[in-house]
């Protein structure tokens, strides 16, 4: 609760410091500060200090899971701002405006992970999606990028209303928003829910990009501002999967057996498509966009699963995933050429830069003693748990492997390739970038750091 | 009056009269909730559909400009495709409505105050006043998103 109201109020003031303040750096400053102060506020709450008291009738709840993922998201923010707000001056001249969409963004993230009302859910989606639609078409004077803004409005607003479809029919058979109040019977469900959940999967499928409702990823990924690409492949998808696990845990936990086998084709075609797809990729930018849907496939892996490994490896997945992802977009952004040759010769002209660059890789592709390798493991762990879908758990590790495929590329292209890539770095941002990939290894190595915080 | 609005409405030869005719259909079935009890929705109908979205889809024929030269032929296939696929949908609806629990229940007419403007605003304010406030946020980055992509560079 605290976080979601300031989240609310930075938002109104950043709007505001565009008009006051009339240096960027300024504006810079403002929101960096912010989200610390945001970090700290919820940080302060996960310790059972809270601020404000309200009654929100139940269609809230910040347990401890919801909380610690708020922190992770919050966190991964803050890396974000620090390593790539600067490129935010490239995309246009309302740079104010798009912090406080930012922030609003994580006002829907915040509503996502706590919901315990489907009503909520549903705002939660909405505050995320539509600045979501705005940043991606932020770049006015580029054409693919207002196509994939457009794409992105239209097949968003269709999956909403899908969504919303889904929501009524659950009302119209539980006769309540209230995910604690719903009761279904486990032996005949009647047609109603059943309808209403098929139409909330697809529609949560479609907010996660995966598998048959992946088709706008690559365009808007693609089109969109490369900044505001590494903000939305991560800390966005990471949410709107805790908001599925929820929802798919507290609503329709009673019959499990009945979409069960929905989920797994599902996860099992998007890892298919995700990772084959990306191998032919020539643009690192449009490889990326593929590889996010690939660990869409494996994220997918916690909701089909849904034990107390599932929960943790997620947790574990969304920070390992976030902090990779937006350390490579960062150093993305700051060359000119998106193609695999951009990156030659990168190793001997910014070793430092280069060799974080590949620490963060080695986590995506899941090599041991990196964050990623731990996510994945607790994910496939988590499905073996259940006792079924070996079969799910041998075609994720075979596509595992095809996935180092593709990110080794850019490592050969490194640190084996003769070339002159085109970067400037300062000194600060080299040394987030260090600090980011020790972090990576630490997770890597001491899993329980993060997750400890779920019980004490 | 609802019903024989909506044949005038896939009758008439004018898009124009169809829009209008689609009009009068609204009024008539804001009558309908006026008689279930249902105030609020029927002012909502009339504001919302009958006011904003008529106007709007009546802009977009004039705009357009449609006349009767303009009219795709369609052969005889199509049409008996569109008359049986309608038919299927007829079909399915009766056949869910048939069977729904609510048959019991649709005896309630002007007797529950659910629909009442008092009683939805004292809900909205009281149980949901969460998601009242929330939706403001919803808004505002619309709001801050609509001046954004609108504005000159």
């Amino acid at each position: 609760m605290n976080a979601l109201i300031l989240s609310a109020v930075l938002g109104v003031i950043m709007m505001f410091s565009g008009i006051l303040l009339k240096q960027k750096s300024a504006v810079r400053g403002v929101a960096i500060t912010g989200l610390a102060a945001l970090l700290l506020v919820n940080i302060l709450e996960l310790r059972g200090i809270h601020f404000f008291k309200i009654d929100v009738a139940g269609m809230m709840y910040f347990d401890r899971f919801a909380l610690l993922f708020i922190s992770i998201a919050l966190f991964a923010t803050l890396v974000y701002f620090i390593l790539s707000a600067k490129d935010m001056e490239k995309v246009g001249a309302d740079y104010a405006e798009y912090f406080a969409l930012i922030f609003f963004i994580i006002c829907g993230i915040i509503l996502v992970a706590s919901f315990k009302s489907l009503l909520i859910l549903f705002l939660g989606i909405e505050i995320i999606s539509i600045p979501l639609y705005i940043l991606t078409g932020a770049d006015k004077r580029n054409l693919k990028g207002n196509e994939g803004s457009l794409k992105y409005f239209l097949m968003g607003a269709f999956s909403t209303g899908l969504m919303l479809m889904g929501i009524a029919l659950i009302y119209g058979a539980a006769g309540t928003f209230d995910v604690e109040k719903m009761k279904f019977a486990i032996e005949t469900p009647a047609v109603l829910p059943v309808t209403g959940m098929l139409l909330l999967l697809f529609s949560m499928s479609f907010k996660v990009s995966a598998a048959p409702f992946h088709f706008w990823t690559p365009d808007v990924y693609d089109g969109a501002p490369t900044v505001f690409t590494s903000f939305m492949a991560t800390v966005v998808k990471a949410a709107v999967f805790i908001g599925f696990i929820r929802l798919f845990d507290e609503t329709f936990g009673t019959f499990q057996v009945k979409w069960q086998m929905w989920l797994a084709v599902i996860a099992a075609v998007t890892l298919f498509i995700g990772n084959i797809t990306a191998v032919f990729q020539q643009s690192v930018k449009r490889m990326l966009a593929y590889s996010s849907i690939a660990q869409a496939g494996f994220m997918l892996l916690a909701v089909y699963a849904m034990n107390t490994s599932a929960k943790e490896g997620i947790l574990l997945y969304a920070a390992a995933y976030s902090l990779a992802t937006i350390g490579i977009f960062s150093v993305l952004n700051k060359l000119n050429d998106y193609t695999f040759e951009g990156f030659n010769g990168l190793a001997k002209q910014q070793p430092v830069v280069a060799g974080a660059l590949t620490i963060f890789l080695l986590s995506l592709a899941g090599i041991p003693l990196t964050a990623g390798f731990l996510a994945k493991f607790f994910m496939l762990k988590s499905v073996i748990d259940t006792g079924t879908g070996l079969w799910l758990v041998i075609f994720a590790v075979l596509m595992a492997a095809v996935s180092v495929y593709y990110y080794f590329r850019v490592i050969q292209a490194m640190y084996f390739k003769e070339g002159k890539a085109d970067i400037t770095v300062t000194g600060r941002f080299k040394w987030a970038l260090v600090t980011i990939a020790a972090l990576i290894i630490i997770l890597g190595t001491f899993p329980n750091i993060l997750i400890n915080w779920l019980y004490f | 009056m609802a019903l024989f609005g909506a044949m005038m409405v896939i009758t008439s030869k004018n898009p124009v009269y169809s829009v209008l005719w689609l009009i009068l259909t609204f009024f008539s079935i804001s009558g309908h909730y006026i008689l279930l009890n249902a105030q609020f929705l029927a002012i909502v109908n009339i504001i919302v559909y009958a006011g904003a979205i008529m106007v709007l889809f009546l802009f977009v024929i004039m705009l357009m400009n449609l006349n009767h030269t303009a009219e795709p032929k369609k052969n005889r296939w199509v049409k008996l495709a569109g008359v049986v696929a309608g038919g299927c949908l007829l079909l399915v609806l009766v056949a869910a409505l048939k069977d729904t629990e609510i048959k019991q229940q649709t005896a309630e007419v002007a007797t529950g105050g659910i629909g009442l403007i008092k009683n939805l605003g004292k809900e909205l304010f009281s149980t949901y006043v969460v998601p009242f406030e929330i939706s403001s946020i919803l808004f505002l980055s619309a709001m801050v998103g609509a001046v954004l992509i609108g504005k000159k560079d």
